[in-house]
């Protein structure tokens, strides 16, 4: 297959890339409407706390102040956030509401206006009077289940929200047949995924109270079907636009926020449009990946052969839910349980409230945190009983023709971790590297690995998560295509990708298709872009569009040429009968034809056509993808510590990913490279840290919040792509961003391990912890 | 209360109501309609908002516009001259240094006064020009590529 692609697996130019350098018009932070109000939030200072009263009388009076909202005017509807997931999802917590009279954390909504600037908006905000009753608080999981603990909700005993799970084998025996046991607790902190543009939403109602919204969110008809929910409306009362691109989201825009029911709100009142956007302050203290602490004992035999494995996992999800019960499952799933072929296995899952943050999706949804947690144990073992630590990976985990090891009835069709693993040693130089903190100097380096042997392309296959996917395709008679789909582009390059598959099916250059208008009234359903699904998913309904317009152009060019459609073929812009090019008509006459009158005069007379031939040319998918084939990746690094200062540098970096297909090879290097920069941020700097006795965010900027500029970022990263063609995808497409950032933190943490012999089991691992285990502090 | 500001931006005069109070970044995008300058974090920490003062990259978050005086300021919808894109635009296109794309118009700008000041500047000199624009898509070797590929295309062959 691969020598007929002629778009697929080349670096086409990104159909967005012109606008964005000459000023990005289209970010969903630059829509506005005219008259348009704007609105400001007033949030909870206290981390848990009873509203005795609000006072709104002095803000109303604040001239340019056209609306004011406080919990008593918002409906008190318990919803989660949660895009890709019904609105009533029985997986899921339903705690949510817009603005409730009990706050629980630093930074809840608990009145909001709308006013003619900003800066009004803002002055009004200190104009409003809240009387709290302050509540005992507690910021710690582990203290939060404990007995006397301050208790967040009625429907959560002991403050836990979610407890989950799995079991297989028999764990006791397990042990027992185990040469070996290690045991250890590895904590992850709390990070943000630092999307560029700041969330923001622009939405106005019509004289029948219909509400149209253009919002930042990775999800179209996630937000119209929330929204009407959380408002008390049908969902066909809510339209949603979606955005040509948004500034970033990384899982961190696919909840619903406080803004979009507040702006729709604050518009039904007002009768005018209405725009919200959060300062980065707000950005911080909204959705971020939770952290977990994994306590994880693994038994060996002596050859590093897996015989049992416990592992239990804190979550700390803050004072909703929010995504804490679904990540948790996919921690559990994908993240520590699945992965990895071990025959007796338990692990158990709490998701527990606190007076904290809100989590959310990010990323690798709850993946990272397990990952850090193995990989640094499994390295431990291998240092421990000085055992090949690439042939312990393989011989603990799968192979290529194994049952799925999650959804029944699927296999790994294409799975080539030990390539993976092998392509990466051999271009890292891991097999010359030294024995741990072997190295003589005060600059100490090391290489590390990680890899992380089973992830998703999608949701194929899980409870109560959206997976299909929908596109129409339209043929212009200049020889264009139209492409309509909700697919949001989040910066992963999703448009680039649709062109691409209509394009390569088509038989048009890339430029010639176009991702045109979109909305919730007109466009076929999708799910969000998350789960590393757009491609796999996305892909797999447009190419299925492509195909049905196709058809239909056959149908047409079938009629013109006097020939039997099930004949044609398309090729470099032409319809022919198959294996006679003498028969090649050009597409665009095709379209010409299907869409001209019956009879039309022409400077040679009349040209008379056929009703067969007549109508648009244009076809529509909307379909589940046929599974949900796992990626697979490893990844090398080498560091280098100071063994003085603690400071690590990171040097160089080779990741090899089993992909499927390559799409984009550039915009798969960027994957790549991007995901690497925000695993180095967690494994080494970044952390959302709060003042321990009021719970207050202390990272609210990025001169607080620390992630990798240009300086810090390693001058070589090398990919290499695993072309497994899997048979189930769109021209053998699986899927690549999650895994990215899956692997560098344990990756990182094993290459300092070797190079200074010190093992730091907390994120993010900073000088002064290196410091501190080198017995420096 | 509101006062009139006469700013020069890309080579044009604008007279333009502004508060006291407001931002380069605030009149640029809010009073004068030019959203190329993107607003991150309003607080000098992102580099999004970066614009070239008398050729200077600022913070234009973090500069009062009062304080711009007769000095001159260019933007993104400045680089393009004659319908023709700047070098390093059409470098941001070819490298594939755009993802989401909304650090770029600053990281542009950021690189701008670098390429000017140094034509032909290394790895390091790039990778420290750049320091103070964050991008969270990239890893920034795409850019790094791009401003490479800039100066390339500035050197006389």
């Amino acid at each position: 297959m691969s020598t007929e692609l002629k778009i697929i697996g080349t670096n086409v130019t990104r159909p967005d890339a012109h606008d964005k350098v000459t000023g990005g018009k289209n970010y969903p932070v630059n829509f506005s409407l005219p008259g348009m109000l704007h609105t400001g939030i007033l949030r909870s200072p206290y981390a848990h706390a009873k509203i005795v009263s609000i006072d709104t009388t002095e803000a109303e009076k604040l001239p340019g102040v056209k609306a004011v909202l406080t919990p008593d005017d918002v409906p008190q509807r318990p919803f989660t956030p949660v895009y890709f997931v019904p609105a009533q999802a029985r997986s899921m917590v339903q705690d949510f509401v817009i603005m409730s009279d009990t706050v629980r954390w630093v930074g809840q909504p608990v009145a909001a206006v709308a006013a003619v600037s900003p800066e009004v908006a803002a002055q009004a905000l200190e104009l409003i009077d809240v009387e709290y009753d302050e509540l005992p608080a507690v910021f710690d999981p582990e203290e939060a289940v404990g007995e006397g603990a301050p208790r967040l909700w009625e429907h959560a005993e002991d403050n836990i929200a979610k407890h989950a799970k799995f079991e297989a084998g028999d764990l006791e025996a397990g042990f027992a047949e185990a040469d070996h046991v290690f045991e250890g607790c590895y904590q992850t902190q709390r990070v943000h995924t630092c999307y560029m543009e700041p969330r923001v939403c622009v939405a106005e109602a019509d004289s029948r109270g219909r509400i149209k919204i253009l919002s930042s969110m990775q999800h179209s008809f996630g937000l119209r079907e929330k929204l009407a929910f959380a408002l008390g409306i049908p969902e066909s009362d809510v339209n949603v636009i979606k955005p040509d691109y948004i500034g970033g989201g990384f899982g961190g825009k696919l909840d619903i926020g406080f803004i979009e029911p507040i702006a729709s709100l604050l518009a039904l009142k007002t009768g005018r449009p209405v725009r919200a956007q959060h300062t980065r302050a707000e950005d911080f203290i909204s959705t971020t990946r939770n952290p977990i602490k994994v306590y994880l004992k693994t038994g060996v035999k002596n050859d590093g052969t897996f015989t049992a494995r416990y592992i239990k996992s804190v979550l700390d999800c803050g004072a909703h839910a929010t995504h804490g019960s679904e990540v948790i499952m996919v921690h559990g799933l994908y993240g520590t349980f699945f992965p990895w072929n071990c025959p007796n296995q338990t692990w158990e899952g709490y998701t527990v409230y606190t007076n904290n943050m809100i989590g959310g999706g990010y990323r690798g949804y709850g993946a990272p945190q397990g990952c850090f947690a193995v990989e640094s144990q499994n390295d431990e073992i291998c240092e421990k009983l000085g055992l090949d630590p690439i042939e312990f990976r393989l011989k603990n985990t799968w192979r290529e023709g194994d049952p799925h090891p999650v959804l029944p009835g699927h296999e790994l069709n294409t799975y080539r971790l030990q390539e993976c693993l092998e392509q990466g040693a051999e271009r890292s130089g891991f097999r010359n590297r030294g024995k741990a903190g072997s190295g003589s100097g005060i600059r100490k380096r090391g290489i590390g690995f990680a890899c992380h042997p089973l992830w998703v392309s999608g949701c194929v296959g899980f409870p109560d998560i959206y997976e299909h996917a929908g596109a129409t395709v339209k043929l212009n008679r200049d020889g264009t295509a139209d492409v309509v789909s909700a697919c949001v582009d989040i910066g992963s390059g999703q448009n680039t990708m649709l062109t691409q598959v209509v394009a390569e099916e088509l038989s048009l250059a890339a430029d010639r298709v176009r991702l045109v208008y979109a909305d919730t009234d007109t466009a076929p359903f999708d799910a969000p872009t998350h789960a590393s699904r757009a491609t796999y998913s996305a892909g797999t309904a447009t190419r299925a569009a492509a195909v049905a317009a196709k058809k239909r152009l056959f149908q047409a060019a079938a009629a013109v040429m006097e020939a039997n459609a099930d004949d044609l073929e398309l090729r470099d812009g032409k319809v022919a009968v198959k294996g006679d090019p003498s028969t090649a008509v050009p597409m665009t006459d095709i379209i010409e034809r299907a869409e001209s009158p019956f009879i039309q005069t022409t400077e040679d007379g009349p040209a008379p056509t056929t009703l067969a031939e007549k109508g648009t040319i244009i076809g529509t998918a909307s379909m589940a993808p046929p599974s949900n084939p796992s990626p697979c990746a490893a990844e090398f690094v080498e560091v280098e510590v100071d063994t003085e200062t603690g400071e690590v540098d990171v040097l160089n970096v080779v990741y090899a990913h089993d992909i499927g297909r390559v799409f984009h090879p550039k915009s798969a290097e960027g994957q790549v490279e991007g995901g690497f920069q925000q695993g180095m941020g967690y494994a080494l700097m970044e952390h959302i840290v709060f003042d321990p006795d009021t719970g207050a965010c202390l990272t609210g900027d990025f001169l607080d919040y620390k992630m990798p500029t240009a300086v810090e970022m390693p001058r070589n990263i090398e990919s290499i792509f695993i072309e497994s063609i899997e048979p189930t995808g769109p021209f053998g497409a699986k899927s690549l961003s999650e895994m990215c950032i899956i692997v560098p933190a344990p990756a990182i943490a094993n290459a300092i391990y070797n190079a200074v012999g010190v093992r730091v089991k907390d994120l993010p691992i900073t000088p002064e912890k290196i410091l501190r285990e080198l017995g420096r502090l | 209360m509101k006062e009139l500001l006469t700013i020069e931006v890309n080579g044009e005069r604008h007279e333009v109501a502004i508060e006291k109070s407001d931002s380069l970044a605030r009149v640029l995008r809010d009073r004068l309609g030019m959203t190329a300058t993107k607003r991150g974090c309003d607080t000098g920490g992102c580099g999004c908002c970066t614009v070239l003062v008398d050729g200077r990259a600022v913070y234009s978050c973090m500069t009062f516009a009062k304080a711009v005086g007769e000095r001159k300021v260019t933007t993104v919808e400045g680089l393009v001259r004659e319908g023709e894109l700047d070098p390093l635009q059409q470098a941001f296109i070819d490298a594939d240094a755009v993802q989401c794309g909304y650090c770029t118009c600053g990281m542009m700008m950021a690189a701008r006064q670098l390429l000017d000041e140094n034509p032909d500047p290394s790895e390091d000199e790039i990778r420290k020009g750049i320091s103070g624009n964050l991008c969270r898509c990239t890893g920034y070797s795409k850019i790094v590529d791009a401003i490479q590929l800039a100066a390339a295309a500035g050197r006389p062959a």
